[in-house]
């Protein structure tokens, strides 16, 4: 057995545990369904480390065969699992990540009567994600990429018991639903075109075309375009954002994992896995840039006012996924993954910590009840800090790294770079503000809440704190495996990230006409200065809100809402987008389905059949006057009746 | 024995049910009568997975033929045989067969007896026109089914079961006489062309010098009768009455087997005998099925009556299946859109199958089937709830089930063809996900609002005897779906490569004195017969 075959013990394995926690195992041994979930998926990344370290070590891709799945005419899909750079990286985070979460579950949900059903669910997922990122066909990776989103529907209505978790859950679905069908559309172009489906050899064949006929250009923008229809709806962008907020209903840990960590980044890395058809369409991709950045800032704004925690976070994840998309539209694939990963580390861990202050809250997640928490919580408090240092960009922790590569990226991207890199920019200071208002209403300032919860109000035990501790380890240190070059090069330390994804995403050469500036010559004083730019101003926003908050809710602040309150009330309604969906789109469509049914169905189409036999009926009994029971009659009938026949005959 | 098994195999599958049709009504035990119909059914079944295992997939050639004259001096005969297209459908339906008889096992209704003879009776004749290769005996299965359907319907329905079920009859009644002028046209067609009568299937598809607008004509009148039983928009409305009076069993063959009657006559009889017709209306039937994918979805949508909403799921499906059989592009039928629509047959079959099995469940606790009724049944039923989840998943085409497999065959084919037709019927995709899921949510999810359903018992062991191989089989065609595909591969490629050749698909591969029976002497005279 060699190495890479271990693949096929990575996607087995949580497959496994979830058979075992849904089907086999006793539903009422908590600790049982704990050790399964976790175990599971543990060996799982136990047996994809070494294959991360193999393709560290430089190894040539490898596709793995599983079976023939699908044969029909010129369409072969099998399972095929690729293996490389860009895919097992994805499983240290997916297994990794996914691991401490699991951990931590059993912590979080340790009230719940039984929690069979939830690490099935969880399980499952990880096993659906794994298969979408190691998909070495289009197919395969929408068995992956509808598999994770039933888990989503199912995990986020996991307390179904509240009408409002399930709708949660089906409106998840649905919108994401929308967004497959641009992606099941763009499959059917790839296959018409190319009559492939399959990763490596779309690469060869697009490889092998010197120049590109402008033609082939417009049908690779109208793939390009169909398969972001697709990453919008996984990866919440504008206009299919909508149902992330509402996703917040799942219990916290699907949050971090699902919500956060993995399942939200399937569009970005999907983007990542296309990117020998993107570069080969600048169209697209200026496109998909302004759509990442304005996804970002217009996510961001609404987190500003934003009270519940889950809320902010899940505002703040919708931002942070613009930054991805808006870095992989201007090209830099690589910082749009590296920034994927610091966000996994920090997001979960954010999403992590707000799970531990919400079980100590009893679940409660209004920060207006919470403040001071510090002291009840020291340690969430401590990682949490952390957490939010990495997200903000403050220097040396992970997240400045990636979202000033991600800057400076959009920058000399000549497609409108300054604007796209202002409000980049502009999206950092905000973030900066709500993510320092979260931190202090949570836990600064006066205790908020009532009498009965402050009693009860103590740090979680160590199965939730100790991977709260890992997550914040790696938030802080992640970071240097990528540092930009012009960092890097102060200390002499290479971009190691960049050339490890290099061997799998490299741009191809027919594209790098259009792509020239990457490779121009900058300023590097530039560079530094921009860098600058945006760390000061982010940190004076924290400072703004460090100030404004620290003692809770700010008087100042409330007197200035309260004077722009129209600005203030667009935002606590979130734009108002969903209701505006609701009266443009699921009204009318409803209108139009009430009025088919009633008007067309019933009375038009049913009645007009009913008419006819009604007609009949009426007829016959006109001339059933005949049915006398008169032989002779019916024999002069029968006789005229054949006469006239044979006359019809012979007259033709 | 083995060896006469083998040679008269389709037969038996034919008459086995019949006689066991007959059987039950003898004895006054109403347990033997059970086992008497379930054994008629499990050796029926256990017959054609004997044809299933012993078929082979390696040619299109019609396979373990048998024929016989019947009445010589019309070119009558009895001829039954399986390819690729229909084999998938008689297992389909000697498979579904039993579980209903299971579903009924602690019936209390009247006439008891006579429900299950009548069931059986049902299934002979649907396997009847299924393996029926002689224009004259497949019309006579077509008008046999509906006799049981309709005393099914009429007897054992719900209120308003008369109006439905006349309904149902003169609506179908109406469609196959049109088939029967056309069929009778296409006879004498043959007889001028040929200079001898035969209704043998394999004769009349060598008809060449049909004008084209007979042709066109004769296609009409075939495609009528076809979208009535289908029942393509705009002539589907008697399907919701039938399926929402029908007693649960009935609306399982129902749907599961009798709509695929009408979509299985496009491939078989339609398409081939007038290809030229086709290339006149597949643009009408593709724009007709993507009507019916979308209308029926919003009906679907629309519905409080759980029943109704799963009956209405049905025109949307079953416009799936439409648009993949005459999706034609270059004078070739889509090979990927034609398999889709097979597949989705049987898939549509099975988790249709099994929703009407699990709202009949639901409507034997609670007597009513309105969604409004229930609720946070999820919590009452776990495994009510699961088989009903993955029943949804298969009818929405979430991958990894069969219904995934089919309607992705059949947009990514219809694609090539007519990428409109395809978009817009990918839309079905999003609907398919609302009204589905929308059943769920108000079924299973929230919070357990009436008290009644607070104390519902889970599906027992017989429930789950029919209910557990049905959820199996929507995940397992999903994973594996080249093991039933490999079946009609030739078949279709046959079909799609060779269709405008006027010598059609069918080929017997059997000794040469059949041959003579199966189609008289132009097939000498072409030599193409081995």
């Amino acid at each position: 057995m060699e190495v890479v075959d271990l693949i096929w013990l990575v996607i087995a394995s949580p497959l496994i545990g979830a058979v075992l926690n849904g089907f086999i195992l006793p539903k009422n041994n908590k600790a049982l369904s704990h050790i399964v979930g976790v175990v599971a998926v543990g060996v799982s990344f136990l047996c994809a480390l070494p294959l991360f370290l193999k393709t560290i070590q430089g190894s040539t891709p490898g596709i793995q065969y599983g079976y023939s799945w699908l044969q029909v005419a010129t369409l072969n899909i099998g399972l095929e699992l690729i293996v490389d750079s860009a895919s097992t990286l994805m499983l240290m985070i997916i297994t990794g990540i996914g691991f401490l979460i699991h951990v931590y579950s059993g912590g979080y949900m340790a009230e719940e009567k039984s929690t069979s059903r939830f690490f099935s669910y969880l399980n499952l997922f990880v096993f659906m994600m794994l298969l979408l990122v190691l998909g070495n066909n289009l197919l395969v990776m929408f068995v992956g990429w509808e598999g994770v989103g039933l888990c989503s529907y199912l995990l986020i209505g996991y307390w179904f018991e509240k009408r409002e978790n399930a709708a949660a859950g089906m409106k998840a679905f649905v919108v994401n639903r929308v967004g497959d069908f641009g992606f099941l559309i763009g499959i059917f172009l790839t296959y018409r075109s190319f009559g492939t489906l399959s990763f490596s050899e779309l690469a060869g064949f697009l490889d092998e075309q010197v120049v590109l006929s402008s033609e082939q250009l417009t049908t690779l923008t109208a793939i390009g375009l169909c398969f972001f229809v697709g990453a919008c709806g996984k990866s919440a962008q504008i206009p299919l954002y909508i149902w992330l907020p509402d996703a917040m209903a799942g219990p916290t840990p699907v949050s971090a994992l699902i919500h956060a960590a993995t399942m939200v980044t399937a569009g970005v890395y999907m983007m990542a896995r296309l990117h020998f058809l993107y570069y080969l369409s600048p169209f697209t991709m200026t496109t998909i840039a302004w759509v990442g950045a304005i996804t970002a800032i217009f996510a961001a704004t609404i987190a500003v006012v934003q009270t519940d925690i889950k809320k902010v976070l899940a505002y703040s994840t919708v931002s942070q996924l613009g930054y991805m998309v808006l870095a992989a539209g201007v090209g830099a694939f690589d910082a749009s993954i590296f920034h994927l990963l610091t966000h996994a580390c920090f997001k979960a861990l954010l999403f992590l910590g707000a799970g531990s202050v919400i079980v100590a809250m009893h679940h409660k997640q209004d920060m207006v009840e919470m403040g001071g928490l510090a002291r009840y919580l020291p340690i969430t408090h401590k990682v949490f800090v952390v957490g939010v240092l990495a997200i903000i960009g403050f220097p040396g922790f992970a997240g400045f790294f990636s979202k000033d590569e991600i800057l400076w990226r959009a920058f000399i991207f000549p497609n409108g770079g300054f604007i796209l890199w202002l409000i980049g920019m502009l999206t950092a200071a905000l973030t900066a503000f709500y993510m320092v208002r979260l931190l202090c209403l949570t836990f600064y300032g006066p205790n908020r809440s009532d009498e009965h919860t402050r009693q009860h109000l103590k740090e979680t035990p160590s199965v939730m704190w100790i991977p709260l501790v890992v997550l914040a380890l790696l938030s802080t240190f992640v970071g240097y495996i990528g540092l930009p070059p012009v960092i890097g090069h102060v200390f002499g330390v290479p971009n190691y990230l960049a050339s490890f994804l290099g061997t799998a995403i490299s741009m191809p050469k027919n594209a790098s006409q259009f792509w020239d500036f990457i490779s121009a010559p900058h300023s590097v004083l530039l560079e530094w200065v921009l860098m600058g730019i945006s760390t000061v101003i982010a940190l004076l926003s924290a400072g703004v809100a460090f100030g404004l908050y620290r003692r809770g809710p700010s008087p100042l602040l409330s007197d200035l809402s309260e004077r722009s309150n129209r600005i203030y009330s667009l935002l606590l309604n979130k734009y108002w987008v969903d209701e505006a969906y609701q009266r443009i789109v699921v009204t009318p469509l409803r209108e139009i389905a009430e009025f088919l049914w009633k008007i067309v169905d019933v009375r038009l189409i049913n009645g007009f059949i009913n008419f006819i036999g009604h007609l009949l009926l009426f007829i016959g009994g006109l001339i059933s006057f005949q049915m006398s029971g008169n032989l002779q009659r019916y024999l002069i009938l029968f006789v005229m009746g054949f006469v006239g026949l044979l006359y019809i005959a012979v007259a033709i | 024995m083995i060896e006469w098994i083998d040679s008269h195999i389709l037969s038996l599958i034919i008459f086995m049910p019949l006689l066991s049709s007959g059987m039950v009504l003898v004895p006054s035990d109403k347990y033997k009568a059970q086992w008497l119909a379930m054994g008629g059914a499990l050796i029926t079944f256990l017959l054609s997975a004997r044809v299933w295992g012993i078929f082979d997939s390696s040619t299109a050639t019609l396979q373990l033929v048998e024929a016989y004259h019947w009445i010589p001096d019309l070119g009558i005969r009895y001829i039954v045989g399986v390819d690729g297209l229909n084999l998938l459908l008689l297992v389909l339906t000697t498979f579904l067969t039993p579980l209903v008889l299971v579903s009924v096992w602690n019936w209390q209704q009247k006439y008891y007896k006579s429900f299950l003879s009548l069931l059986l009776l049902l299934e002979a004749g649907m396997i009847g026109a299924l393996l029926a290769f002689d224009m004259v005996f497949f019309y006579i299965f077509w008008e046999v089914m509906l006799i049981p359907m309709y005393f099914i319907i009429g007897i054992w329905g719900g209120a308003n079961k008369i109006y439905a079920t006349t309904k149902f009859v003169i609506y179908t009644v109406f469609g196959s006489l049109i088939m029967l002028v056309a069929a009778i046209s296409i006879y004498i067609l043959h007889f001028e062309e040929a200079g001898f009568y035969s209704t043998s299937l394999l004769d009349l598809y060598y008809i060449s010098n049909m004008g084209a607008n007979t042709q066109a004509l004769l296609f009409a009148a075939f495609a009528l009768a076809f979208a009535i039983k289908v029942p393509i928009f705009p002539f589907h409305t008697w399907l919701p009455h039938a399926h929402t009076e029908a007693p649960t069993g009935g609306s399982v063959l129902l749907a599961g087997v009798l709509l695929k009657m009408g979509t299985y006559g496009f491939i078989r009889f339609a398409i081939p005998l007038f290809p030229e017709a086709l290339l006149l209306f597949s643009p009408y039937l593709l724009g007709l099925g993507v009507i019916g994918i979308i209308y029926g979805a919003l009906m679907a949508w629309m519905q409080r009556d759980a029943k109704r909403l799963v009956a209405y799921s049905s025109v949307s499906h079953l416009g799936f299946v439409v648009i993949g059989s005459v999706a034609i592009l270059n004078n070739r039928l889509s090979e990927e859109a034609l398999t889709g629509a097979l597949y989705q047959m049987i898939n549509h079959g099975i988790s249709t199958g099994a929703l009407f099995f699990l709202v009949g469940m639901l409507y034997e606790r609670r007597h009513t089937r309105m969604l409004a009724d229930f609720g946070g049944l999820a919590k009452v039923m776990p495994w009510f709830s699961v088989c009903l989840i993955v029943a949804t998943l298969g009818s929405i085409g979430l991958p990894g089930t069969g219904g995934f497999v089919g309607e992705f065959l059949i947009l990514i084919g219809v694609f090539k063809v007519n990428s409109a037709a395809a978009i817009l019927a990918s839309t079905g995709v999003v609907l398919g996900a609302v009204y589905m899921l929308s059943l769920c949510l108000d079924v299973l999810f929230g919070p357990v609002t009436n008290p009644e359903n607070s104390k519902l018992r889970d599906i027992g062991a017989t429930e789950k005897l029919y209910i557990f191989p049905l959820s199996a089989l929507i995940v397992v065609m999903g994973l594996f779906p080249n093991y039933f595909l490999a079946k009609s591969r030739e078949s279709i490629r046959h079909l799609s490569h060779h269709l405008m050749d006027y010598r059609l698909t069918v080929r017997a591969s059997q000794a040469s004195k059949d041959t003579a029976l199966l189609a008289t002497s132009r097939s000498r005279q072409h030599g193409d017969l081995p």
